[in-house]
């Protein structure tokens, strides 16, 4: 018998019951760390460690959710405040729009590894766009979920998601077509 | 509502490479380390709710209910202090009863 989210928070609250925390942990870490892996421009380590302080957080926040946002909504906000605390102590997180021989050298795109360089070319992206990219084109948030999630106005959230598909059609158009005809 | 486009090759690279992580001991790691969940009515909260309700008690068993003036519209128009006073004490303490509580229900960490 699975559980709704639902029934696994009212246990949680109602009964302290880790084992129900456990369930949801199991269901949203993968969304989390790659969420957190992407906003971290790959490092993996920190990514983990976020999720797990987002994870605990939402442990003991969890009677402030109100249950008028999707349950992983919610968790990608608490995430994404982790990753902008994070970026406020770390200066190489907070780089925003990375120029230079990142952009000149698509050395990935050259040898046609798709998957290697839509990884780097998301590393482009300031946080903003990486952020409204991954969330509605990765895990399919609206724009409306996707605003309340990095706490900005909707119209912010589409330019940023423009924008930012924008940069990654122009840093992955070679490769790109290879793999539209594909 | 945004809906992806499903024919742009963008949009289908996007979805395509959004690995699932696989778990790894991290859910363990995180279920190991799961604190206590605070209290539904932590200590601050109880301590505002003893002290607004022994205040407000003392403040209610100190009013002259019996004496309290008749609260009458030539007193509110004349802003009668003598009548009004009194009044604006008790309504004063029940407020502060009130808010306590609230603030104590809706209280956050």
């Amino acid at each position: 018998m699975s559980f709704t989210d639902a029934d696994l928070i009212a246990r949680v609250l109602s009964r302290e019951d880790q084992n129900a925390f456990g369930e949801l942990v199991r269901r949203y870490q993968s969304p989390v760390r790659a969420f957190l892996a992407r906003m971290t421009r790959g490092d993996a380590h920190l990514a983990d460690d976020l999720a797990q302080e987002t994870f605990l957080k939402a442990w003991r926040k969890l009677n402030t959710f109100r249950g008028d946002a999707k349950f992983s909504t919610w968790l990608f906000g608490i995430a994404f405040n982790e990753f902008r605390g994070a970026a406020r102590q770390r200066k190489e997180l907070a780089l925003e729009d990375v120029e230079g021989p990142l952009l000149e050298e698509p050395a990935a795109a050259r040898d046609g590894h798709l998957r290697l360089d839509l990884t780097e070319a998301l590393k482009l992206l300031n946080s903003n766009e990486r952020a409204a990219v991954v969330l509605c084109c990765q895990n399919g948030l609206s724009h409306e979920d996707a605003a309340r999630v990095l706490d900005c106005p909707l119209g912010t959230v589409k330019t940023n998601v423009l924008r930012g598909r924008e940069k990654l059609r122009r840093r992955l158009s070679p490769a790109y077509e290879n793999y539209e005809s594909a | 509502m945004n809906r992806p486009e499903q024919n742009d090759p963008l949009d289908a690279l996007l979805r395509e490479q959004n690995p699932y992580v696989e778990d790894n001991g991290f859910t363990r790691r995180v279920v190991s380390a799961l604190p206590s969940r605070p209290s539904r009515f932590p200590l601050c909260q109880i301590f505002l709710l003893v002290v607004t309700t022994i205040g407000s008690a003392l403040a209610i068993s100190q009013l002259p209910w019996e004496n309290l003036p008749l609260l009458n519209l030539s007193a509110l128009i004349t802003l009668n202090s003598q009548v009004l006073l009194p009044w604006a004490l008790a309504l004063s303490v029940v407020g502060s009863l009130i808010w306590a509580t609230v603030a104590a229900v809706q209280w956050e960490d």
